[in-house]
C-alpha cells in the first residue's frame, strides 16, 4: 500500500513537472497574462487611480474587493462549520476519549514563548499594516497573529490560551472583521458610489479620493486581520479538543 | 553560498527519508526549515529586493519554531488510555 | 562617532578599502557558518543514535545561521542610507529570533523524545555498534 502511494505520488509529480513545461517563461512579454488589455490597464492606472504602490494588494482590496469580502465571509463559514459540527455531534461519541493529556508545560519552552510573543504579534501588524508596500496584507497578518495565539495554547495549555481569547470573543471578533469590511463598503454606498466604491469616502474625509481608496484599503485589510485571526485561534481549540475545549492537546 | 547550502543539505534529506525514528526526521526538517531562511536572503539578492525577502524570512523561522513546537507536544503530552489505568514503570534512561 | 564614519564613507567612493575589509569579514562569516553546516550534516548522517544526532544538529544548525546570515547583512551594507541601515537591522533581528527559538525548539523536541522512551545508546549498545563495525541497528 505505501509503496503503491509512492509511485502514485511520483507519477502526478512527474505530470505536474511535465504539465509546467506549457507554462511561458519567468518575464515573457508575450505570455497571456501580461498581453492581456485587463492586466496592461492595472499596471497603468493603478497608481494613479489608488497611490498604492503594490498592485496585488490593490487589485484584491480595491478591484476585485466585493470577492474578498465573500472571500472573508467563507473564513467565517468555516470556522463556524468546525465549531457546530464538533460541539453538535453526538455527545456520547466525543466522550469517549482515546487519550489524556499528561500536562506539564516546559519552563524554557514558556520562557521563549513569553519573550517571542509580543514579537510575533508586532510583526503580524508589520505585515498587516505594509501589504501596501511590500507583500502582506490581511490574511497573512491575521495569520501570524493566530500563530501567537496557537503557540500560547501550545506552550501552556489551552485553557491559559482560552482565558486571554475566549472561544465566544473569536466569534465576536471574526464577525465584528466583516462587520468593518461590509461597513466601509455600505458607506460609500450611502455617500452616493456602488458598494465598495471607495473613492466616494473622501466626501466625508479630508483627503483626495486616490487617498480615500488607498486609507480604505487599510481599514478593509483590518478587517480581514481581525477574520482570520479569531478564526484560526478557534479552529485550533476547536479541532484540537474535539470541540471539548479543555484538556486539549 | 546558496548552491554549497543546497549542496550540503543532500545528507539531511538522507536522514529525513531514511530515520530510524520519527525524531530524526522532525530534527531534519527542523534543520532544513532553519536555512531556508538564510536561502530566502540569498534568493533576495537575484531579485534585487532583499528588504523584501527578509520579511518572507523572519515568517519562515517563525513557523519553523511553531511547527517544532507542535510537534513535540504532540509526541510528549498524549498517552494511549489503556496504558494510564494500567500504569507501568516508564523506562528511564539512566545518567 | 558614527557619523563621522558616516561622512568619511560618503565622501569616498564605495570600493574604499574600509568597504573592502567589511565586505571581507562578511564573506569570511559566512564561509565560517558554511563550515559549520557542514559538521551539522556530517553529524546528522554519521552519529549512532537520536541524541547525539540532536547534538550535531542543534549546535551547528544555531550557530550556521547566525553567522551566515549575519556575514550576509554585512555583504550588503554598501552605504550609509537609511534603508541599507534597516536592512541589516533587520537581518540583526532575524539572527536574534533564530538565536532565542532554535535552541528552546531543540529542547523542545528532546524532551519529546526522552518522554517517549526513547532510550540513549548505552555501553553495552556501543559495544555491539564496535563489534558490528559501526553499522547502526535497524529499528
Amino acid at each position: 500500500m505505501k509503496r503503491t502511494a509512492f509511485i502514485l505520488v511520483l507519477l502526478i509529480g512527474l505530470l505536474l513537472a511535465w504539465a509546467a513545461r506549457d507554462f511561458p517563461a519567468w518575464g515573457d512579454p508575450h505570455s497571456p497574462a501580461s498581453s492581456s488589455a485587463v492586466s496592461s490597464h492595472f499596471i497603468a492606472n493603478t497608481g494613479v487611480d489608488t497611490e498604492v504602490p503594490n498592485m496585488v494588494t490593490a487589485v484584491l482590496a480595491d478591484y476585485r474587493g466585493f470577492d474578498t469580502m465573500f472571500e472573508t465571509v467563507v473564513v467565517f463559514i468555516a470556522g463556524l462549520a468546525v465549531f457546530s459540527i464538533l460541539r453538535g455531534g453526538p455527545n456520547r461519541r466525543t466522550r469517549d476519549r482515546e487519550f489524556v493529556v499528561d500536562f506539564e508545560p516546559d519552563l524554557i519552552v514558556t520562557n521563549t514563548v513569553r519573550l517571542i510573543v509580543p514579537v510575533i504579534q508586532i510583526f503580524a501588524l508589520y505585515v498587516l499594516a505594509h501589504g501596501h508596500v511590500s507583500p502582506g496584507g490581511g490574511f497573512q497578518g491575521g495569520v501570524a497573529m493566530g500563530a501567537s495565539f496557537i503557540l500560547i495554547a501550545l506552550s501552556w495549555d489551552l485553557k491559559t490560551a482560552l482565558a486571554r481569547f475566549p472561544i465566544e470573543r473569536c466569534f465576536t471578533v471574526a464577525a465584528l472583521g466583516i462587520v468593518i469590511y461590509a461597513g466601509i463598503g455600505l458607506l460609500s454606498m450611502f455617500l452616493g458610489g456602488e458598494f465598495l466604491d471607495y473613492a466616494h469616502l473622501a466626501k466625508v474625509f479630508p483627503v483626495s479620493p486616490e487617498m480615500a481608496r488607498y486609507h480604505a484599503m487599510l481599514g478593509v485589510e483590518i478587517g480581514v486581520g481581525f477574520t482570520v485571526t479569531a478564526i484560526m485561534f478557534a479552529l485550533y481549540a476547536g479541532l484540537s479538543t474535539d470541540g471539548r475545549m479543555r484538556d486539549g492537546l | 553560498m546558496g548552491a554549497s547550502l543546497l549542496v550540503l543539505m543532500i545528507p539531511i534529506l538522507y536522514r529525513i527519508i531514511m530515520g530510524p525514528t520519527g525524531f530524526d526526521r522532525i530534527l531534519g526538517v527542523n534543520v532544513i526549515g532553519t536555512k531556508t531562511a538564510v536561502i530566502l536572503v540569498i534568493i533576495g539578492t537575484l531579485f534585487d529586493r532583499v528588504d523584501m525577502f527578509v520579511d518572507f524570512a523572519i515568517a519562515y523561522a517563525l513557523l519553523n519554531f511553531v511547527g517544532a513546537i507542535v510537534v513535540s507536544r504532540y509526541f510528549n503530552r498524549t498517552v494511549p488510555l489503556q496504558e494510564m489505568e494500567k500504569p507501568k514503570p516508564r523506562r528511564r534512561a539512566k545518567v | 562617532m558614527i557619523e563621522t564614519i558616516a561622512s568619511a564613507a560618503l565622501s569616498e567612493s564605495a570600493n574604499s578599502p574600509g568597504w573592502f575589509l567589511v565586505h571581507s569579514i562578511g564573506v569570511g562569516m559566512g564561509i565560517l557558518g558554511l563550515v559549520f553546516f557542514l559538521g551539522t550534516a556530517v553529524g546528522m548522517v554519521r552519529f549512532p543514535d537520536f541524541y547525539t544526532r540532536m547534538h550535531a544538529a542543534g549546535k551547528g544548525d544555531t550557530l550556521s545561521t547566525m553567522l551566515m546570515l549575519a556575514g550576509f547583512g554585512l555583504v550588503m551594507m554598501e552605504d550609509f542610507s537609511a534603508g541599507s541601515w534597516l536592512l541589516l537591522l533587520k537581518i540583526l533581528g532575524i539572527v536574534l529570533f533564530i538565536f532565542i527559538t532554535t535552541p528552546s525548539s531543540s529542547h523542545a523536541l528532546m524532551r519529546a523524545a526522552f518522554e517517549d522512551d526513547e532510550m540513549p545508546l548505552g555501553e553495552k549498545d556501543l559495544k555491539k555498534l564496535r563489534k558490528r563495525g559501526g553499522k547502526p541497528s535497524a529499528r
